[in-house]
């Protein structure tokens, strides 16, 4: 599914140069729930920005689904974002002056293929299934993090994304809704069968994932299976 | 660019313009609507003044086309064989000569330099609509002898004192009094007034008329001859066509139109004001440029992160861009009908209430063209505005906007 070599990020600030990323080589099959965890500065949050074709690597080479995404133009990328995959955010990142529903349906009334009624339709069925669909008339301020997390998540699979990209998705939630953002990834992973690439730096977050891989200084110190929950 | 991406480009313009500040919104109309009115409105009130001189000069002074003497000749001579040709041709409604002469009027104690003019009543009511200006009594008859139409200014009023006239008059003259006009020639004459008129052109008004019977027992000159003849044009020909068939037909005088003495009479004036008009324009656009200008950058800055999660999420730079174009058109159109609203009221409050000087009166002049030119252009100058900020932002890198 996702295959990626010897990736390198380096940042250059003035004189001194960071390797936020120093040959990153690992690959992530199709279904698999993968967390990336460890300490702040460890490059977690950089990978994942790559894999979600949101910065370019310094070096190495990225292939999603056969894809080779340094041979994209920029106007590519974006439709393989659209199409290809999905994005949750820690700050939720939801579109303040749009409603609930708009929030949602607003990837989905970009793509080619599907029609109005097929996107209201895939709309409704995912509010339905977090459990938001009372409160789709409703402006993002209007409701608690776990919410806007929730609706966050729905605008991130309304497109039945093959990959799913959570960017520490339970940094702003208590504990209680951290577990059911949690148990909606499980859900839709197991339901759509949808990989999904999920940073964390809580230890107890483990428990949801096939497979866990460990990085320090941008270098992976440990990549394996979490056998509770084995893909 | 296709349809779902404007629709989306158009969803999340409006949505900001509904649900984010108003306050800013409101005033972005506002200083729109304004500069509208800035662009229109001096231009149209110049323009109001051009129209309504220009107007006063046809009906009160020279007509459609002017005939006057050629080069040389005191006068137009041979007055009723040219008056028989110019009225046979087509297209000419109606000629009618003018002979003026100065004089001085004495009224009881007051004395008062004036200009006569001799005219054919008749002839005069087709040219010039100064037989529906009387105030007080009647319009001159045709062979009228002894009587005489005088200009409100001319007659006075009995109420204000000489030292505080704004202009010397008679002190108060009314229909049936007798005045006395003394040519200059030694013809001096005792005339009855039969009315009183006020056309509020200037010139017409600071005059007297009498028939041209009259005028002839003056200067016997008149008799065939005449200081000018004016022409009015029958509806739908030019003036251009009517001093081209006299001219063609043989009339051996000077033939101008009212454009051709207007440009000699007006040329630096109406330059002044074309020149004011485009500094007005000019100030206008760049406000209005520079105001949306602001507000765009305003918001593109504090929605930079938005603009990143946007493009995260896949939403293309084009529809971004378009985003805040649309919110640049919605608030450029409704700033434009705020401007057409005030615009238009103005007009119609002028229309009821000219601006009136001493000299002549004018309203708001506005065609449909310019309303529709000038609203191109604020349009076209507002996308400018609003598009080059939205184009800058929406290229900016994801990693970039996210940051901020």
């Amino acid at each position: 599914m996702i295959g990626i070599t010897d990736l390198q990020k380096i940042y250059r600030m003035g004189d001194v140069e960071v390797r936020a990323l120093d040959g990153v080589t690992l690959d992530i099959a199709k279904g698999e729930f993968l967390g990336i965890m460890g300490a702040s500065g460890s490059g977690k949050t950089t990978l994942l920005h790559m894999l979600g074709l949101l910065d370019e690597p310094t070096s190495g080479k990225i292939i999603i689904d056969g894809t080779d995404i340094s041979t994209l133009n920029d106007y590519e990328k974006t439709m393989f974002r659209l199409y290809k995959l999905g994005y949750v955010f820690q700050d939720y990142a939801l579109v303040p002056d749009l409603t609930v529903r708009e929030n949602v349906t607003l990837p989905a009334m970009l793509r080619k293929d599907l029609t109005e009624g097929q996107y209201r339709d895939a709309c409704t069925d995912i509010l339905t299934k977090i459990g938001m669909l009372d409160r789709q008339d409703h402006l993002p301020r209007e409701l608690s993090g776990g919410q806007q997390q929730r609706v966050s998540i729905a605008r991130a699979i309304v497109n039945k994304p093959d990959i799913l990209f959570a960017d520490e998705p339970c940094a702003n939630l208590d504990t209680e809704n951290s577990r059911m953002v949690l148990d909606l990834f499980r859900e839709i992973n197991e339901e759509m069968k949808q990989t999904i690439v999920m940073v964390s730096h809580e230890d107890w977050h483990k428990d949801y994932f096939h497979r866990i891989i460990r990085l320090r200084d941008g270098k992976v110190t440990s990549d394996g299976i979490n056998d509770r929950n084995a893909h | 660019m296709g349809k779902k991406e404007l629709k989306v480009a158009f969803l999340l313009a409006l949505r900001s313009l509904q649900r984010g500040s108003r306050s800013s919104v409101i005033l972005t109309i506002l200083i729109i609507g304004m500069c509208f009115t800035n662009m229109i409105f001096l231009p149209g009130l110049f323009n109001g003044i051009g129209q309504s001189i220009t107007k006063q000069v046809v009906d009160y002074e020279v007509g459609n086309v002017l005939v006057s003497p050629k080069s040389g000749d005191q006068y137009v001579s041979d007055l009723d064989a040219t008056l028989d040709l110019i009225n046979g041709m087509p297209g000419v409604e109606r000629a009618t000569p003018h002979f003026t002469k100065g004089a001085t009027l004495k009224y009881r104690q007051r004395i008062l330099g004036v200009s006569v003019r001799g005219i054919s009543p008749n002839d005069e009511k087709y040219v010039s609509p100064l037989y529906t200006k009387m105030i007080a009594g009647s319009y001159l008859g045709q062979d009228d002898t002894g009587e005489v139409i005088i200009g409100k200014p001319v007659a006075g009023d009995a109420s204000i004192r000489q030292e505080d006239e704004y202009q010397s008059s008679l002190g108060g003259v009314r229909v049936g009094d007798s005045i006395t006009i003394d040519y200059g020639n030694g013809y001096v004459k005792d005339y009855r007034v039969k009315g009183i008129y006020y056309t509020g052109w200037s010139s017409a008004d600071s005059a007297v008329y009498v028939s041209y019977t009259d005028m002839a027992l003056a200067d016997p000159k008149a008799v065939d001859n005449a200081d000018y003849i004016t022409v009015k044009a029958k509806p739908g020909y030019s003036e251009t066509f009517i001093k081209n068939e006299l001219i063609q037909y043989g009339v051996s005088q000077k033939v101008q139109t009212t454009a051709d003495l207007l440009s000699k009479m007006m040329g630096q004036a109406l330059q002044s004001f074309a020149i004011i008009n485009m500094v007005s324009l000019i100030v206008g656009i760049i406000i209005t440029t520079v105001v949306l200008f602001i507000v765009i950058t305003i918001k593109t800055i504090n929605s930079r992160r938005q603009i990143g999660i946007l493009k995260a999420i896949g939403v293309d730079k084009e529809v971004i861009m378009h985003n805040y174009g649309f919110q640049v058109i919605i608030m450029a159109v409704l700033g434009i009908i705020f401007g057409l609203v005030i615009t238009l009221s103005m007009a119609a409050y002028l229309a009821a209430n000219p601006i009136v000087t001493p000299e002549w009166s004018a309203t708001l002049y506005l065609t449909p063209m310019d309303l529709i030119i000038n609203s191109l252009i604020l349009f076209a100058a507002s996308i400018v505005a609003g598009y080059v900020p939205a184009y800058q932002v929406s290229r900016e890198d994801i990693q970039s906007a996210m940051r901020a």
